[in-house]
């Protein structure tokens, strides 16, 4: 016998719900107490306007919880906050916990899906959650239930596509992309939507034979060009224009059969966020020989530069220069060199062009390079603070051996043109540093001694403070103004991830996650 | 030369399970698991103290011969004990296990997929709680998988004696908060310290257990127990049948024990 109370309970199940829908205005004025997007923001400034939590009491940080991922082992993802909920993500799955404590509510693994990679992150729109799968699947979940709403391919595995990537929610599109830098597949960016899954609109990062740009590859297959598009790209919402990093030309390390600048690799495109067609777009490294892949996070930022008001991009790049790009027409504006192991280029033109050393092109009995295969810095997140006027960058000073040989490229068959390896006695040194945003100039920096393996990036808040991960697994805030180390907490990991920062019931909290487990912080 | 072309071809021999397909087997490995295994994975291997071996990856996952290898040597560093069997034992054992994680997609039921939808959607009422590809309600387990991530007995079970196992997450509950509110729906996670409910409007609550005064754990399931009593033998085999073919994207065994690419 059912008691009445449950019977009255099934009753309402007939009635239709409507369930709290994240809109567009939602995510454009995150992060509040949300977190909503795989930077926090369009603009990927990763800045939080929260202040609870600040350069005065941030000695009294503990850790809250931690979530356990069972099956992970190395956790790459910047957690979704919305209403006191964390979405986590692992390969081919997604928890959706409370944020407060921890404690699962749903889960969903996709059991089917083929290849073991990483995943960064998921997407947050109406009522539901969007992840890719590694075979390049797009999931959209039930934010509620974790029910499966649909699945879609975007990218077939059997070609050797992969993803990785947190997709992007922007009005009424789900913007998803595709790793295959180094086993030659062909870049895009694509758009579906999040109601049916259909695609709206496909942008290849390697232009088709007679396209413009196809010039820059002679006779190489475009399908093989690689231009991979494996991490998050930002957005102004008010020029819906997308502006997407791209990943290296294939192979890596060999360029001798895809002669020219091979675009657009290596760039950050602006895309028309209804229609995907290409405003502009800027090649930080023309020919790449070095793996210098671009996908690094696109900066963006409206700021007075040389006197005049603009709408900036910038980028601190893997190839070691820190850019600023004029966002509504891609023009060069300024470059500084942010690491001092640079030898490749003797500087860039007004164009923004790089003097390549012909020296630093790698050859089959190796040559030295800096900065190194894994760049000046890569995709791990970096952060501005409006109120300092700082980028805070993940830095790497680091050399290494390029090996390049010529083979009959194939696709899928492991050969990138070779490849590199580190010198023994010139390891690899991490810092954060603090670039002045309109000239590079490093205003401070915090070593970071350990081993020289980590990916983690950093958060910025209003309290003053960056949070970072760095190379001993720990997650340390420092002044945004000065770097002073103020606080740290080791996590027994090593830090693959990017902290973020969010509030429920009005407490502040911090989290990162670290290989196998979530962790979260708040004021004692 | 020879010897080595025998010790590889002993080793090739070893890494197959040599009843591989033999129903026969999956009944012997049945009988002796029943005996050595049931206590820790459970008898009918939902899983305790041990994993699962109906869902849990980290058994599924592992191709025969490194299942076969779990069993005979154990697992250092975790509670699974070496079993000193014969290796026909054994890999009848693995037939059984590999019988228990197999997807109800590939039990080939013969009843009607398309009179069990109309069940589903229509006089069965099953819409009403468990929603598939985003049609139905949501305080039932999503099915839209239930081909790939339920095996064949267990969606049978879960249709004829649904209070036999109630999934974690999808307990229903009454809570009663101190300040006298009371609400309903189902508990997705509670513990001493919090609680998490689904109310039947989709909100979620995610509530402290300092605030409540009560809250009350239904044990037995909101699913009706009676469909076997409702519908006839035919239209419940439609049903299991339009349920076991369920899955968001085409059935393919593990990747694991797929071709590397």
């Amino acid at each position: 016998m059912i008691p009445r109370t449950f019977l009255l309970f099934v009753l309402l199940l007939a009635l239709p719900i409507a369930f709290a829908q994240v809109t567009f205005d939602d995510i454009r004025r995150s992060p509040n107490s949300n977190w909503l997007t795989y930077s926090g923001d369009y603009a990927s400034q990763r800045h939080s306007p929260l202040s609870q939590i600040n350069t005065t009491n941030v000695r009294s940080l503990v850790a809250r919880w931690v979530f356990h991922v069972p099956e992970a082992r190395k956790l790459e993802a910047s957690p979704i906050v919305y209403e006191g909920v964390m979405y986590i993500t692992n390969s081919n799955e997604i928890f959706a916990v409370d944020a407060r404590n921890g404690r699962k509510i749903w889960h969903y693994r996709n059991a089917q899906a083929k290849g073991a990679r990483v995943n960064r992150g998921s997407a947050i729109y109406g009522d539901r959650m969007f992840l890719v799968t590694t075979d390049a699947h797009l999931v959209a979940l039930h934010r509620s239930t974790g029910a499966v709403l649909w699945e879609k391919e975007y990218a077939s595995a059997n070609d050797g596509y992969s993803s990785s990537m947190a997709p992007l929610a922007i009005q009424d599109a789900i913007l998803v992309g595709v790793a295959g830098g180094g086993s030659g597949q062909r870049g895009f960016v694509a758009a579906m939507h999040p109601v049916t899954g259909k695609e709206i609109w496909r942008f290849w990062t390697v232009p088709a034979k007679g396209e413009p740009g196809s010039e820059s590859w002679g006779n190489f297959p475009s399908d093989w060009g690689g231009a991979p598009t494996w991490t998050t790209g930002s957005y102004d919402p008010e020029l819906n224009t997308v502006y997407w990093p791209t990943g290296n030309p294939w192979p890596d390390f060999y360029g001798g059969d895809r002669p020219g600048d091979n675009l657009y690799s290596d760039s950050v495109v602006a895309l028309d966020g209804a229609t995907g067609k290409l405003k502009w777009y800027f090649q930080f490294t023309p020919h790449d020989v070095w793996d210098w892949d671009a996908n690094e996070t696109p900066v963006l930022v409206n700021a007075t530069f040389r006197g005049k008001p603009r709408k900036l991009l910038v980028q601190a790049n893997r190839n070691g220069y820190y850019y600023i790009l004029d966002r509504l027409t891609g023009e060069f504006l300024h470059a500084k060199p942010f690491v001092k192991r640079l030898d490749w280029a003797t500087g860039l033109n007004d164009k923004g062009r790089p003097m390549v050393v012909k020296e630093k092109i790698p050859t089959p009995a190796g040559t030295k390079v800096c900065p190194s295969v894994r760049g000046a810095t890569n995709w791990m997140s970096p952060s501005f603070n409006p109120a300092t006027g700082l980028l805070y960058v993940v830095t790497l000073e680091q050399c290494d051996i390029i090996i390049a040989s010529a083979k009959d490229p194939e696709p899928s068959t492991g050969f990138r043109g070779t490849g590199s390896e580190g010198i023994p006695t010139e390891p690899g040194q991490f810092y954060l540093r603090a670039l002045d945003l309109l000239t590079g100039n490093i205003k401070w920096e915090h070593e970071m001694p350990g081993p020289g393996t980590m990916w983690a990036g950093t958060v910025s808040t209003a309290g003053g403070l960056v949070f970072t991960g760095d190379d001993d697994g720990n997650l340390v805030a420092l002044d945004a103004r000065t770097g002073k180390d103020l606080w740290h907490f080791s996590t027994g990991h090593s830090l693959y991830a990017s902290p973020v920062t969010f509030m429920v019931d009005g407490k502040q909290y911090v989290t990162i996650a670290a290989e196998s487990d979530v962790f979260t912080f708040a004021l004692f | 030369m020879r010897s080595l072309l025998l010790a590889a071809t002993v080793a090739f021999a070893q890494d197959r399970n040599p009843f591989s397909g033999d129903p026969l087997a999956v009944e012997a490995g049945r009988e002796t698991y029943l005996g050595a295994c049931s206590a820790c994975h459970g008898a009918s291997g939902q899983g305790g103290q041990g994993p699962s071996l109906i869902s849990g990856r980290e058994v599924n996952r592992l191709p025969d011969a490194h299942l076969f290898r779990s069993i005979k040597n154990g697992l250092p560093g975790t509670d699974m004990p070496n079993f000193n069997l014969p290796d026909d034992k054994v890999w009848q054992l693995v037939s059984f296990v590999r019988s228990l994680s197999a997807p109800a997609v590939t039990a080939n039921l013969q009843g009607n997929p398309e009179k069990g939808r109309d069940l589903f959607f229509g006089e069965a009422g099953c819409s009403k709680c468990h929603m598939i590809a985003g049609q139905g309600g949501f305080l039932g387990p999503d099915l839209t998988n239930a081909g790939l991530n339920r095996n064949v007995h267990q969606l049978r079970e879960a249709v004829t004696q649904p209070n036999a196992r109630v999934d974690d997450g999808f307990h229903a509950a009454t809570v009663i908060t101190t300040a006298g509110q009371k609400l309903e729906g189902i508990v997705k996670n509670h513990n001493n310290y919090s609680v998490q409910l689904l109310d039947a409007t989709g909100r979620l609550h995610l509530l402290q257990r300092s605030s409540l005064k009560s809250l009350e754990l239904r044990s037995a399931s909101l699913m009706p127990a009676d469909y076997t009593k409702r519908f006839s033998k035919d239209r419940i085999e439609d049903l299991m049948t339009f349920l076991s073919r369920l899955s968001a994207r085409p059935y393919e065994p593990e990747p694991t024990t797929r071709r590397r690419r």
